[in-house]
């Protein structure tokens, strides 16, 4: 029972972290930049989502404005921050995304204070069920759904819808999807605007597992975030989802049986290295999915 | 055309010379006619430390405006030089360098963590300056000199004295420990550790987690499987408030004994009704019927909007403790406020009565312990048997 409790946990936040990372997949498949803001957006969906839900009473609502507003943060940063930055070297677009991380988590604190925000009611963290001796919790169940919608959601979206395909196609081969009349900069904005909100959706859940949402938040997940898309192969959504389950998982071992010597970070760029110099290409290969 | 320009102007510059010596002449003649005493204040004011830094400077300007309103210390107002240190080495020592250096200060509270306390203590031991640190808990600090003080127990007797309430106070002998893996929560949990046998305490088993932490799902499952009676975690009430509910979460009912720096009205908030049930070892006793406690504690409340922590009661101490050692030194030469401190007996400080100091400036003083019921801060008993956690000697 508690290695599957174990499991468990390993697979919840292993799918949190890959509806978090999936923007910056997204971006990266795209643009080639490595959009280490995308924590900030996940930081500002965490803050609107316990603000919200705080002043309304219900959240639901909290996680609705989230949605509602980190696409358009997620667009601007696009507008105005990478595209002027785009016929530079993709090293410069990153140094202003690293800028913009920092900027955004003193922003927070200058704004919401130092001592971070918290739901005032949030049974969520409170209701567990319990499978034959398997505790499960309302919020990991939610996080486990959340990140089979959206695969499956993402994969249906690109695969059946005309859109989807004109998305897929653009970040495959931008040039021969523009001649067939798909707007790659309409792309980018829709890019943006999914790969944020989904952010945001994370955001929103970690904090109702925490209960807190602090200044750090962003800064912690975005070193994972980046640690996830090396292991997934750069740009591969389906590698981003194999390498998130798998950083769970060994989190969530390692935590227990190597804790002691290396802490929860540690660990997981420890499984990076080593699987880097076995599998240079990362999991799924060189190909986009 | 320049000389003739520069020409024109001296007259005015006379002006306003001779304007700004009669302006400082008359503030003079208003002012009293000998120098405040300014006392060096060192708190971390930007960096992931500000929580803190930021209480504490409030609650260091409310004890000087209390002197002050009392008439201040031997005629002559209190004043505070204040200077950001991040709570980082490099910026303690420059900004210790700054405080001698520049402003000549004598006596100095450092009011931050202990990466301050710590580089800043031997630079003021050199100057012959007196420092108290209001919280800083590395053992380096005292150890640097006889000008040192410190108002917090040292991180090891703490946890000596939890394994004291919970073996011998509570009863309970089946425990599983959660360490924060920095200093303050390896030292505690070190002198925890090291005392359980003493009181019949059997450690199940020992985690530990980084203070970037917030998700404890592993822990907490295997804290489950462990079914201890108690579960004994150090850390601060950002890591504190995430771990508790957590466990709470996955069903484990038993005591939770966290340590001081759970000690804020933040750990309740983020735990919510999961706080319930939570001890927390050398807390402050918010409740305690004493005039100075409560006025700190509303006037603190009304001017910061949430209540004040232990490290800003501490801090408030700290420089009513520095006034108090002027007072008795009857003067503000270090090495006599140095003898003076040395030689406090029965001082009352917001978190109680502080016997004393021992050889090597460690204070001594019984241990509060709260329980958090109805969402609220309740006293849960003190540990008086001082010799069981006695700090170390020079």
């Amino acid at each position: 029972m508690y290695y599957i409790d174990l499991a468990v946990t390993g697979i919840s936040i292993g799918c949190m972290y890959a509806v978090m990372s999936v923007g910056l997949t997204l971006v990266y498949g795209l643009l080639r930049i490595l959009h280490v803001a995308h924590a900030a957006v996940f930081a500002l969906g965490a803050y609107v989502t316990v603000l919200v839900a705080d002043a309304s009473g219900s959240i639901a609502l909290g996680f609705l404005a989230s949605i509602a507003v980190t696409p358009l943060f997620g667009m601007a940063i696009y507008r105005l921050l990478y595209e002027p930055l785009l016929k530079y070297r993709p090293d410069v677009p990153m140094i202003a995304s690293v800028g913009l991380l920092v900027l955004m988590q003193d922003a927070f604190r200058i704004v919401f204070g130092e001592q971070g925000v918290t739901f005032h009611r949030n049974a969520f963290s409170f209701t567990t069920f319990n499978f034959a001796g398997i505790t499960v919790s309302a919020i990991q169940i939610a996080i486990v759904v959340t990140a089979v919608v959206v695969f499956t959601g993402l994969h249906l979206f690109t695969t059946r819808t005309r859109i989807g395909v004109g998305w897929r196609a653009t970040v495959s081969k931008p040039q021969i999807a523009a001649s067939f009349g798909v707007d790659p900069i309409k792309v980018r904005y829709l890019n943006f605007a999914i790969g944020s909100a989904l952010a945001a959706v994370a955001g929103g859940q970690v904090a109702l597992l925490n209960n807190l949402v602090d200044p750090t938040i962003g800064f912690v997940v975005s070193y994972k975030a980046l640690a996830i898309i090396v292991l997934g192969g750069l740009g591969s959504v389906r590698g981003t989802l194999v390498a998130s389950l798998v950083l769970g998982l060994v989190e969530s071992y390692g935590t227990i049986f190597v804790g002691a010597w290396l802490d929860r970070d540690a660990i997981a760029f420890l499984a990076l290295i080593l699987l880097l110099m076995i599998r240079p290409q990362g999991f799924t290969g060189a190909g986009t999915a | 055309m320049l000389k003739t320009r520069l020409a024109a102007s001296a007259p005015s510059a006379n002006f306003l010379l001779s304007f700004a010596s009669a302006i400082a002449l008359c503030a003079a003649t208003l002012m009293p006619a000998h120098a405040d005493i300014k006392i060096g204040f060192q708190v971390p004011l930007t960096g992931p430390a500000a929580t803190d830094g930021k209480s504490a400077q409030l609650a260091g300007q409310m004890a000087v405006e209390d002197i002050n309103a009392a008439g201040g210390v031997l005629g002559q107002k209190l004043e505070l030089v204040t200077y950001d240190d991040q709570a980082k080495s490099d910026q303690a020592i420059f900004t210790a360098n700054k405080l001698i250096g520049e402003d000549g200060v004598k006596l100095v509270i450092n009011a931050s963590y202990s990466a301050s306390g710590r580089a800043a203590a031997p630079v003021f031991q050199k100057a012959g300056v007196v420092m108290i640190s209001a919280y800083g808990v590395h053992p380096d600090i005292t150890k640097a000199g006889d000008y040192m003080f410190r108002l917090v127990h040292l991180g090891p007797p703490q946890g000596v004295a939890t394994a004291l309430y919970i073996g011998k106070t509570l009863g309970l002998k089946k425990v599983s420990t959660i360490t924060m893996d920095n200093d303050y929560g390896q030292a505690t949990m070190d002198g925890f550790l090291a005392a359980a046998g003493k009181y019949g305490i059997e450690v199940l088993n020992k985690y530990s987690y980084s203070l970037k932490d917030r998700q404890f799902g592993s822990i907490v499952a295997s804290v489950k499987r462990d079914n201890p009676d108690a579960v004994y975690a150090t850390g601060y009430f950002f890591t504190g408030g995430p771990l508790v509910s957590q466990l709470r979460a996955a069903g484990i009912t038993v005591p939770i004994i966290g340590s001081q720096a759970f000690d804020s009205e933040k750990f309740i908030e983020i735990a919510g009704p999961a706080a319930e049930g939570t001890y927390i070892i050398d807390s402050f006793d918010r409740d305690r019927k004493d005039d100075t406690l409560q006025r700190f504690f509303t006037g603190f409340k009304n001017r910061a909007g949430y209540a004040p922590e232990g490290v800003a009661a501490i801090t408030y101490s700290a420089v009513k403790l520095m006034a108090d050692g002027i007072k008795r030194a009857n003067s503000t030469d270090p090495a006599k406020v140095r003898d003076a401190l040395a030689a406090t007996k029965d001082f009352p400080l917001l978190e109680g009565n502080l016997n004393g100091f021992n050889s090597l400036h460690e204070i001594i003083m019984p241990i509060s312990v709260n329980e958090i019921k109805d969402g609220k801060f309740k006293p849960a008993g003190q540990i008086t048997d001082l010799n069981a956690f006695a700090p170390p000697e020079k």
